[in-house]
């Protein structure tokens, strides 16, 4: 038996690290994404705050560039080649994992259309200088409005599961019962992330700051 | 009872693999406990169309008459199954049978379903007990493996798991869940457990584990049963334990 033989191929490794970045760390991204967004709950002057501590952070090019970018480049492209080689069949097999695997490849292409457009208005267009006002000053467009909440959904239900996907494509949820909390975990991400989501942009759209009473005088 | 009941079957035919393929529909009488083999058969003793024109006896694979031979899959009102165990009384009509979509067509039914067994020789799907010595006696097999391993061992190869994967279709070669399993089951065997990284590799080879993509459709289509969403977690398990952290020793 020759060496090669216990070498697995190219297109383990790749598949395996399409699996690994959607999680770390795009999903970790999207977390802290959703998170620092939050202060807009809070108020507007949080906001900036929070957003102008991340615009000054040290070695900000190669943090973004290497803990977000290229891994999300990355994990978008080979998602669409992905996305390519599956053959939907949810109409002959309406099983639900059957509609969840084919929600997943669609919401992943539109996530990844959503964040491309995302990071041209939020961040090219801006100079990477976001303020509370450019954002709130671009939801009050109806169509941005509402690519921001199909994108939020999107986002939020390919992280949700894609955690359920990748608890069972690592032999993490090995048993049919553990699989099943993997699913519930995933529904509670998915969720989470998507309640979040919305109420930030909610927060854009109508000034609306219910945490504000955080802030005493 | 079931005097003058009817049976109405439309049956996709193809001569070849580069034929085009026809729709004919038959009526026949019906019998009870019919099902979808004796339709079959009962064609075949007077192959007669519905609109009364001749025709020939439909080509199919069928042996066993119990689901467990595997040989007789096919998709019955558009769905993946065993077509020993699909009763009349419990399909629409008229019943649409047709090909397996997935494997290369033989003719009308009958298709080859030859890469289901490459594949089982690609994973070294078997327990090497042959030396040019006597070996001698195995280890013992705990009843905790024979348990988990009895329902593995009883895939049939009838390709419904392939069949009703959104994975496996034309851009890919994924090798499915019925094999997937399997390297389970031998690796879980203390003797078949010598060539577990031989296996182990093989499955992370072109088409291997890392293209099931968790629909988890096969574990529903199998006709015996098999927990194998499971197996392919397992398999996922120490794979990439193998892969990953292996050259680390």
């Amino acid at each position: 038996m020759s060496a090669t033989e216990t070498q697995p191929d190219s297109s383990y490794f790749l598949r395996k690290l399409h699996s690994f970045t959607g999680l770390l760390p795009v999903g970790a991204f999207l977390a802290e994404h959703f998170w620092s967004n939050s202060a807009a709950l809070v108020s507007a002057r949080k906001y900036d705050d929070v957003s102008q501590d991340l615009q000054t952070i040290p070695f900000r090019l190669i943090v973004e560039w290497g803990a977000i970018f290229l891994p999300m480049l990355f994990h978008g492209g080979y998602g669409v080649y992905i996305w390519w080689r599956g053959k939907s069949n949810v109409s002959a097999y309406p099983w639900v994992g059957n509609w969840l695997y084919t929600a997943q490849r669609y919401t992943g292409l539109i996530a990844f259309a959503y964040i491309g457009w995302h990071l041209y208005t939020e961040r090219w267009l801006t100079h990477g200088r976001s303020t509370y006002a450019t954002v709130a000053h671009d939801m009050r467009n109806p169509w941005y409005l509402a690519f921001f909440v199909v994108g939020v959904l999107a986002s939020s239900f390919h992280l949700g599961v894609g955690v359920w996907n990748f608890l069972c494509k690592w032999g993490l949820a090995a048993t049919a019962r553990a699989q099943q909390a993997a699913g519930r975990l995933g529904a509670v991400v998915g969720i989470t992330f998507s309640v979040v989501g919305i109420l930030i942009i909610l927060s854009f759209r109508l000034n609306w700051h219910p945490f504000a009473f955080y802030i005493t005088k | 009872m079931g005097d003058g009941k009817q049976v109405i079957v439309k049956v996709k035919r193809q001569a070849g693999p580069k034929q085009p393929a026809r729709w004919e529909e038959f009526s026949l009488k019906w019998r009870p406990s019919m099902n979808v083999i004796i339709c079959l058969r009962d064609i075949a003793e007077s192959p007669v169309t519905r609109d009364g024109k001749k025709t020939t006896p439909i080509t199919y694979d069928s042996n066993c008459l119990e689901e467990i031979c595997g040989s007789c899959a096919m998709l019955i009102n558009g769905k993946a199954r065993m077509a020993c165990s699909a009763l009349v009384d419990q399909l629409d009509q008229p019943i649409r049978i047709e090909p397996m979509s997935k494997f290369p067509l033989v003719r009308d039914l009958a298709v080859d379903r030859q890469f289901m067994f490459e594949s089982l020789k690609r994973v070294k799907a078997w327990i090497p007990i042959d030396g040019t010595y006597d070996l001698g006696e195995g280890p013992r097999v705990s009843p905790e493996i024979q348990e988990q391993g009895y329902p593995l061992s009883n895939c049939i190869s009838c390709g419904n798991c392939l069949e009703v994967c959104p994975q496996v279709n034309e851009h890919s070669q994924f090798v499915g869940a019925a094999i997937i399993s399997q390297v389970r089951l031998f690796n879980m065997h203390p003797t078949g457990a010598m060539n577990k990284s031989e296996r182990l590799a093989a499955i992370m080879g072109p088409g291997g584990i890392q293209d099931c993509a968790n629909a988890q459709n096969c574990v529903h289509a199998c006709p015996k049963n098999i927990p194998l969403t499971e197996s392919i977690a397992a398999v996922n398990r120490d794979a990439w334990k193998q892969a990953l952290l292996g050259w680390l020793g």
